[in-house]
């Protein structure tokens, strides 16, 4: 599970369902204090689930993205 | 006539010492996958270099002519020890006996540990697993009375927080006293899925509706976030390897200096990179962990509370083999806004530096304290001026390398207004009371509120105000010192580095450092 660190708005989401992801990618982007933060990806995974979509006003500790790490 | 039976009787008592809780409880243990206390204290330190004190106490039972039958070992073991050669004390609950509580220890021993480090300035490395000689409910049937809550000894806790370096391992579960010696250290470590850190177990806490798992309630990933431990590794060889490491940066007490280490990484070593490090796009990110591996000697830095008030990278480096307190922003997180438990890292951070005379390097990108409600509910001003002031009571040596944003109350905090510092700028630097972007919006409101265009009037003054906030502008009028090239930061850190080192000066701080 990827948990979102800063609050801010969703305005990125750069990766879809069920795709594979490798480590250091970025897989969205969220507005925090006027900055553009990616969430990057810490090791290789696929996406599961996506629980937040364009727009959406984030807090930190939410839930962003179900992936696994072993597939 | 010899003592030779004497000395038999010892060595069968010491003997019997090393069998812990019993072999049943042993196998408990290594069942668990955690070492016992006394294996931990023979891989943490040098081979045969452990001398232990008070071996032999502990408790006896004797037969009808008041010869020994049976021998414990009190469930706390301690003594001095070497680490890469280096004398230190250290001192360990041994779990298998009563779960390290008080039912099963001898207070004293305790006390002695702490007086041995504090008065043979020597740093204490703390192993900690169970409740750390605190007392159980169990307590009061095996002394038939409820005792007075205190906590003997904890005058030597504080006094040494600002004398010698502190390490505690966190090495299984952990709960109320053994809690607090984790948490009164200047570095903590614990093992993920294996170490739990709480005030009270599961099910003290299930009592008021919460239904945890050990790892739910004080796992790693929950401590490190609340910066109740310092970091986390995955078995209890990496957890004495930190140990080590952190200490290597540190005098045995506040009465010694870090000597230069001899480093083959040139101080006059270029960064050719750097120059296009920091994004000209203002609300473009970067990864400060590769810009700090490129300026400190090579493969020195070590980071201390990683997950812990991230806006602010904090750790030990060498610089130019000088032993260094580095300090970092992270705009990955909250931009690098100084949250409320950054403001709490700071303070920790720069009192350790202070403490132990390590100079300062900050490389400084801060836009400002986090703005919002959470941030106003977290108390980020009142932790904010802590921060502040703990910079300000700071003596030791301080460069502080301007990268980008620098604005506001926090802004402000990247020097001491109290003494000379060193400080320079990158040309990326930009700063003021109130970044641009919103503060525009603020400050001239009724021009563009006035205007037909307002969209046009405000980029009109943003184009106006962006020539004029230019670093070059500032250090026309000496606002900043200096504004060097990216490219040439390691040889400005090493050249301070050899600067300050003659200037660090023994002895303790006037006002002591807490956990």
């Amino acid at each position: 599970m990827i948990y979102s660190e800063v609050s801010g708005t969703l305005i990125k989401i750069l990766v879809s369902k069920d795709q594979i992801i490798e480590e250091d990618t970025d897989l969205l982007v969220i507005e925090c204090m006027k900055m553009h933060i990616p969430v990057t990806a810490k090791k290789r995974g696929k996406i599961i689930d996506i629980f937040i979509k364009e727009g959406d006003l984030i807090s930190e500790g939410d839930k962003l993205l179900e992936v696994v790490y072993d597939f | 006539m010899s003592w030779k039976k004497e000395l038999e009787e010892k060595l069968i008592r010491e003997k019997l010492s090393e069998n812990l809780g019993g072999k049943e409880r042993v196998k408990k243990q290594h069942d668990a996958g955690r070492y016992t206390i006394r294996e931990r204290i023979n891989i943490l330190t040098d081979k045969s270099s452990f001398h232990e004190i008070g071996k032999i106490s502990g408790s006896a039972t004797y037969d009808e002519n008041n010869d020994l039958v049976n021998f414990t070992g009190s469930n706390f073991i301690f003594g001095n020890a070497k680490i890469d050669g280096r004398n230190i004390v250290v001192g360990g609950d041994d779990f298998t006996l009563r779960g390290g509580s008080a039912d099963a220890s001898i207070r004293e021993k305790h006390l002695k540990c702490e007086q041995m480090a504090l008065s043979l300035q020597l740093p204490l490395i703390r192993i900690v697993e169970g409740s750390g000689g605190g007392g159980s409910v169990k307590t009061i049937e095996t002394t038939g009375r409820a005792n007075v809550p205190e906590v003997d000894g904890w005058n030597l806790v504080v006094e040494s927080m600002g004398t010698i370096p502190r390490v505690a391992l966190g090495l299984g579960s952990v709960a109320g006293l053994g809690a607090a010696h984790l948490a009164c250290s200047h570095y903590s470590v614990m093992v993920k899925e294996k170490s739990a850190v709480f005030v009270a177990g599961p099910p003290v806490v299930e009592q008021i509706g919460q239904k945890l798992t050990k790892n739910e309630l004080g796992g790693y990933e929950i401590q490190l976030k609340s910066g109740a431990v310092d970091a986390a590794v995955d078995t209890e060889e990496e957890a004495f390897n930190s140990a080590k490491k952190f200490l290597s940066y540190l005098p045995n007490s506040v009465y010694q200096l870090t000597e230069q280490l001899i480093t083959e990484d040139n101080p006059n070593r270029t960064s050719k990179w750097l120059i296009d490090a920091i994004p000209r796009d203002i609300k473009s990110v970067y990864k400060i962990r590769p810009i700090i591996d490129e300026l400190v000697d090579k493969n020195t830095f070590f980071e201390i509370g990683k997950e812990y008030g991230k806006s602010i990278v904090t750790g030990f480096c060498r610089i130019n083999g000088w032993s260094t307190a580095l300090m970092a922003s992270d705009p990955y997180s909250y931009g690098g806004c100084w949250t409320s438990d950054t403001c709490k890292k700071v303070q920790k951070f720069v009192d350790l530096a202070e403490t132990f005379h390590l100079p300062v390097i900050y490389l400084v990108d801060c836009p400002g304290f986090q703005v919002g409600l959470d941030a106003e509910k977290k108390g980020t001003i009142k932790e904010g001026v802590r921060a502040m002031s703990a910079i300000w009571q700071t003596t030791t040596p301080w460069l502080s390398i301007i990268m980008r944003n620098c604005f506001g109350v926090a802004g402000a905090a990247h020097k001491r207004g109290s003494s000379y510092i060193s400080r320079c700028a990158w040309p990326s630097a930009r700063w003021g009371s109130l970044p641009l972007e919103g503060g525009i919006e603020a400050a001239y409101r009724s021009d563009i509120e006035n205007s037909n265009d307002p969209n046009a009037e405000l980029e009109k003054i943003t184009t106006r105000l962006n020539k004029l906030r230019s670093p070059l502008r500032s250090a026309e009028s000496f606002l900043i010192e200096e504004i060097i090239d990216p490219r040439n930061t390691r040889k400005i850190m090493c050249e301070f580095a050899d600067l300050a080192a003659p200037l660090r000066k023994i002895g303790m701080t006037s006002r002591t450092m807490r956990p």
